[in-house]
């Protein structure tokens, strides 16, 4: 046959012949998608080199889809937007933009799909169709499935196909006839009741099946995670009443299915568990130590010595803390308050005029007055303990043993000192310091030592 | 899918009335699951073997760039329906195994509702080069092959 007579045969056979004249002087066919339903699908170019896609109506058929009156009033990246219409008598031809990429079953056909990518590609599927479905008329699309959905080069998808979708209106009853792709519809959708928003999830829990089985059906053979399992189980309930109610809740599940957000979620929780844990046991711990702490018992000072040991330890540390000579004579023979005051000038930097002065004989002492003894005491004389106890914790805390409103006893004398020893005798400052007169070097180096660890351990706790 | 009807004439039927044989029975009678399709790759090479051809002398006669064609030999590029066609006449073959080579490459199948697929299937059947099939969509206007230019 010649190519002349086989073009002959092709004019006289050729079905698109009926098609808007129009139409086929501005496209080319180049290929032919599909032919169902009365709906012819064609790849076509434009005399430009552009691709498109056309849907060749029968006209009775175009009487029953809203892809027209649907496509142009949504506007939105991830659906195909409407070029032109052509129309004659027998036939209506749509032309729209021909998005790039590859439908969903190839591309989940040539790509071991994890679990990561499904959820990825099923929540940018839910936010198609939230655009769909919180509209104020919602638009159910009623046949969503993998060949309807293109995954473009970027690895955005696009949903395609509105041939069968409606425009929800609530005093419809039922849907009068059967449409769609049977693996993927819902009980409702053979005519039970009308069809709503919870179709569209019906099949969106389908497709999530097929994506990780392989299958549309339900296969108890293929372990599916669990929290996935479970939105498809939600989907694909037969009631829609039992379905999620709306594809946001979908997306909401999804989201959270997520074996990374599944870990993640469980870091939370163990991360928050963990930190309350610490701060019961830290609070704890400072409460106890609140309950219990008492600055007047203190296990600083070493125990387990004899007198002799204890003093020659207080004088290592006084050596050791503060470089002194002080305590290289014999500690044996008897402190003088010259020995005490020296000590105070030389080891915690107190003014000679502050350790020398005191206040008139006869007058009692008075907050802030600016000396160190509030008795006139020799150089010479020797140093009672308790004398010895008031300096040392003086040298500390001032404060303490000069609380002049609430400390007087009953005869009207200055307290600091009994004060100074109470808190020496329950802090045990006076360990090894037996002799109440005339006390050695060594043991006013023992109740300098002592009352300074008394102090920096209460400073540490 | 190409049962259905256009008008009063079924698809099939209008293979028929265009070659007056129905060379093409063998392909629509496979109705097999796409998921069961051989690897594109492992088919032309396969394909080479059956008819002791050499991937080179296929990819030369396809009028394809050598490289890219050695890149579809070796699993590495998927092939556009347009290359797949070129590939066709590469490997001399008849309309009804070209359908064959387009299913297992996962395109849509040459139809006759499509003049351009109607002249590059009589091209098949007529045994006609590339070179040759290019000429003949040039002269009825209708787009070459692989968006090329044509170059006689």
């Amino acid at each position: 046959m010649k190519l002349e007579d086989f073009l002959i045969a092709f004019e006289n056979a050729d079905a698109t012949s009926h098609y808007p004249a129009d139409f086929l002087g501005e496209y080319t066919m180049m290929e032919c998608l599909s032919e169902r339903n009365g709906v012819d699908t064609f790849l076509v170019q434009n005399q430009t080199g552009q691709m498109f896609i056309a849907k060749c109506y029968d006209v009775e058929i175009w009487k029953q889809t809203g892809e027209k009156q649907i496509l142009s009033e949504l506007q939105s990246v991830h659906l195909p937007k409407q070029i032109a219409v052509f129309e004659n008598e027998n036939v209506l031809v749509t032309v729209r933009e021909y998005i790039d990429g590859i439908s969903l079953d190839r591309y989940a056909m040539e790509n071991e799909l994890s679990s990561d990518e499904i959820t990825r590609i099923c929540i940018r599927l839910c936010d198609i169709l939230e655009i769909l479905h919180h509209r104020k008329n919602p638009v159910i699309h009623r046949d969503i499935k993998p060949q309807n959905i293109i995954v473009k080069p970027d690895g955005e998808i696009a949903l395609i196909d509105f041939d069968i979708a409606r425009i929800f209106r609530s005093e419809n009853d039922t849907d009068t006839y059967f449409f769609g792709t049977v693996a993927y519809a819902p009980p409702e959708q053979y005519g039970f009741s009308q069809t709503d928003t919870r179709t569209d999830i019906y099949s969106f829990g389908v497709l999530l099946r097929y994506l990780l089985t392989g299958s549309t059906k339900e296969n108890k053979n293929i372990r599916v995670y669990r929290p996935l399992g479970k939105i498809i189980d939600k989907c694909t309930a037969f009631s829609p009443k039992e379905r999620f109610s709306d594809i946001s809740q979908v997306r909401r599940a999804l989201v959270s299915a997520n074996p990374r957000a599944q870990l993640l979620k469980k870091l939370k929780i163990s991360g928050v568990i963990l930190l309350m844990v610490c701060l019961v046991s830290f609070g704890g711990r400072k409460l106890y130590q609140y309950i219990t702490y008492d600055p007047f018992t203190d296990t600083s000072i070493p125990g387990a010595l004899n007198d002799k040991e204890r003093i020659q330890d207080a004088v290592r540390y006084m050596k050791d803390k503060y470089k002194t000579e002080l305590f290289d004579s014999s500690l044996e023979e008897h402190a003088t308050m010259g020995f005490v005051r020296k000590a105070l000038m030389e080891l915690y930097g107190f003014d000679k005029e502050y350790v020398y002065a005191c206040q008139e004989e006869g007058e009692l002492p008075e907050e802030g007055e600016a000396y160190f003894f509030p008795w006139d005491l020799d150089d010479g004389q020797t140093v009672r303990r308790d004398t010895m106890v008031y300096t040392a914790v003086k040298v500390h805390d001032a404060k303490m043993v000069a609380d002049w409103s609430d400390l007087k006893d009953d005869t009207g004398e200055y307290p600091g000192e009994r004060v100074a020893v109470a808190f020496a005798e329950k802090t045990g400052i006076l360990t090894g310091a037996n002799r109440p007169y005339d006390i050695t070097v060594g043991e006013v180096a023992l109740i300098l030592a002592n009352t300074d660890r008394v102090f920096e351990a209460a400073k540490d706790s | 899918m190409m049962e259905e009807k256009s008008g009063n004439i079924t698809t099939r039927e209008l293979w028929a009335r265009l070659f007056q044989a129905p060379a093409v029975d063998a392909f629509f009678q496979e109705n097999g699951d796409a998921c069961s399709l051989p690897n594109f790759s492992e088919y032309i090479n396969e394909l080479c073997n059956v008819r002791q051809e050499k991937p080179g002398t296929v990819i030369k006669r396809s009028n394809i760039e050598s490289s890219f064609g050695h890149r579809l030999f070796s699993g590495t590029r998927n092939p556009s329906r347009d290359t797949v066609l070129m590939l066709a006449f590469g490997f001399e073959l008849l309309p009804d195994d070209t359908q064959q080579i387009l299913k297992v490459a996962r395109q849509t199948p040459l139809h006759p509702k499509v003049k351009r697929d109607a002249v590059i299937a009589w091209c098949l059947h007529h045994h006609n080069t590339v070179v040759e099939a290019q000429q003949i969509l040039y002269e009825h206007h209708l787009p070459l092959m692989g968006g090329a230019k044509f170059e006689a």
